[in-house]
């Protein structure tokens, strides 16, 4: 079958939307089940097919949604309904909006703020662990240190030992310390200042 | 005019502190929000109102723990229940917002508690966490429901607020995703607007019925 040339294509928009929490491990085949539910389920299939989402990418935190163009407004509506991918809790958070993924990615570079210092005892350099309480990979220098990191400061609330996992500026995100069933906490370094 | 979520849960009834909960409210746009529960406070430039949050069934119960809260600066919002009920709270002095019609019977909220909530100036809330996190019949009925108050509203011009009803940051919604929320109740920019601000006209004092001349 023969491509079809660019003006016969249909035309397509591109949603650039952050994950939260940060460090989630996004499957793009769940997230996209994920919308399509959210879509089919608040605009019906008739319409559903009209703005027929697809996650095309997910890099990092930020993860890129294709829709019919003219129909972005009732995706970022049903993408607003997104509330999880399958047991892991999630919100997308809607970015920027464009007609390529370039742009958008541009748009990610201009973003990242630069490295915040990281609460007491903390290095800022320290991984992320994702909701269910995995260690992503991370790309190591190749000149690297052996030296194992600092261990990080246990923080209790409510009797429960807590260990800071995300730090954002004043964001911090702690999470229970365990293999299982481990929760998470959003706080801000002032919290952690008063614990 | 401050743009408000109406109601958030933070920890240790969410997971989501305080402070964490008035950043997140900055970024997504809003100056200020109702902590349920938490004590009053401002962070990072974002207001955060003291919420009392009444679940009591009996009137008699509801009305000690509203003089209770009546000397406070807490906003005071009342579970609604039935037509009865909710026109005793809408008719009691101190309540500020009657929320959860949307779970309440069919003939709770009707034009005669329309009009009482707007003579005293109580808000009815619109829960938009029905929206967000629901599907199907019961998000369907929500939506039915909050259309027949916004038929009300129209009416009588009672104050609505919205609220996400957060247990979390991830519960939050931007301004921008409630106006588009809120665009399925058939509800435009400016009605958004009205009732995103509605949390600052309730102490604004109406005019009086009867006015004495001379």
């Amino acid at each position: 079958m023969s491509v079809r040339p660019p003006t016969l294509r249909e035309n397509r928009r591109y949603i650039l939307a952050r994950v939260l929490p940060s460090g989630t491990l996004i499957d793009q085949k769940e997230l996209y089940y994920a919308i399509s539910d959210a879509v089919t389920s608040l605009w019906g299939d008739g319409m559903a097919a009209v703005i027929t989402p697809a996650v095309v990418a997910a890099e990092g935190d930020f993860v890129f949604i294709r829709c019919r163009r003219g129909t972005e407004r009732e995706l970022i509506i049903a993408l607003s309904t997104v509330t999880g991918c399958r047991e892991t809790r999630l919100a997308l958070r809607i970015l920027a909006a464009s007609g390529t993924m370039e742009s958008l990615r541009e748009r990610i570079r201009l973003m990242s703020p630069p490295a915040a210092p990281a609460p007491a005892g903390q290095s800022p350099e320290e991984p992320v662990v994702s909701q269910s309480g995995e260690m992503p990979e991370s790309p190591k220098a190749p000149d690297a240190s052996p030296e194992p990191p600092a261990a990080a400061p246990e923080y209790l609330f409510g009797g429960i030992a807590y260990t800071a996992c995300h730090c954002d500026g004043q964001k911090v995100d702690v999470i229970e310390k365990g293999f299982k069933n481990t929760h998470r906490l959003f706080l801000t370094r002032q919290d952690l200042e008063n614990v | 005019m401050k743009i408000t979520d109406a109601a958030v849960f933070v920890h240790p009834s969410g997971d989501s502190s305080v402070r964490r909960m008035a950043l997140e409210a900055k970024s997504l746009g809003f100056d200020s929000l109702v902590a349920l529960d938490a004590p009053a406070c401002e962070y990072e430039g974002i207001t955060v109102y003291a919420g009392r949050y009444l679940r009591e069934r009996a009137m008699r119960d509801v009305i000690a723990r509203v003089k209770q809260a009546r000397g406070t600066d807490a906003v005071i919002s009342v579970q609604a229940g039935d037509n009865g009920f909710n026109r005793a709270v809408l008719g009691l002095k101190g309540v500020h917002i009657l929320r959860g019609i949307q779970s309440a019977d069919k003939t709770a909220f009707d034009h005669v508690a329309a009009r009482m909530a707007a003579d005293n100036r109580v808000a009815i809330d619109l829960d938009l966490s029905v929206l967000i996190s629901t599907r199907g019949i019961a998000r369907q009925r929500a939506i039915h429901r909050y259309l027949d108050i916004l038929v009300l509203e129209q009416r009588f011009e009672f104050p609505l607020t919205l609220s996400s009803h957060a247990r979390s940051i991830l519960d939050m919604r931007s301004t921008r995703e409630i106006a588009g929320l809120c665009s399925i109740l058939g509800m435009d920019a400016a009605d958004v607007a009205k009732a995103l601000g509605g949390i600052g006209v309730l102490d604004t004092p109406t005019r009086p019925a009867v006015r004495v001349i001379g």
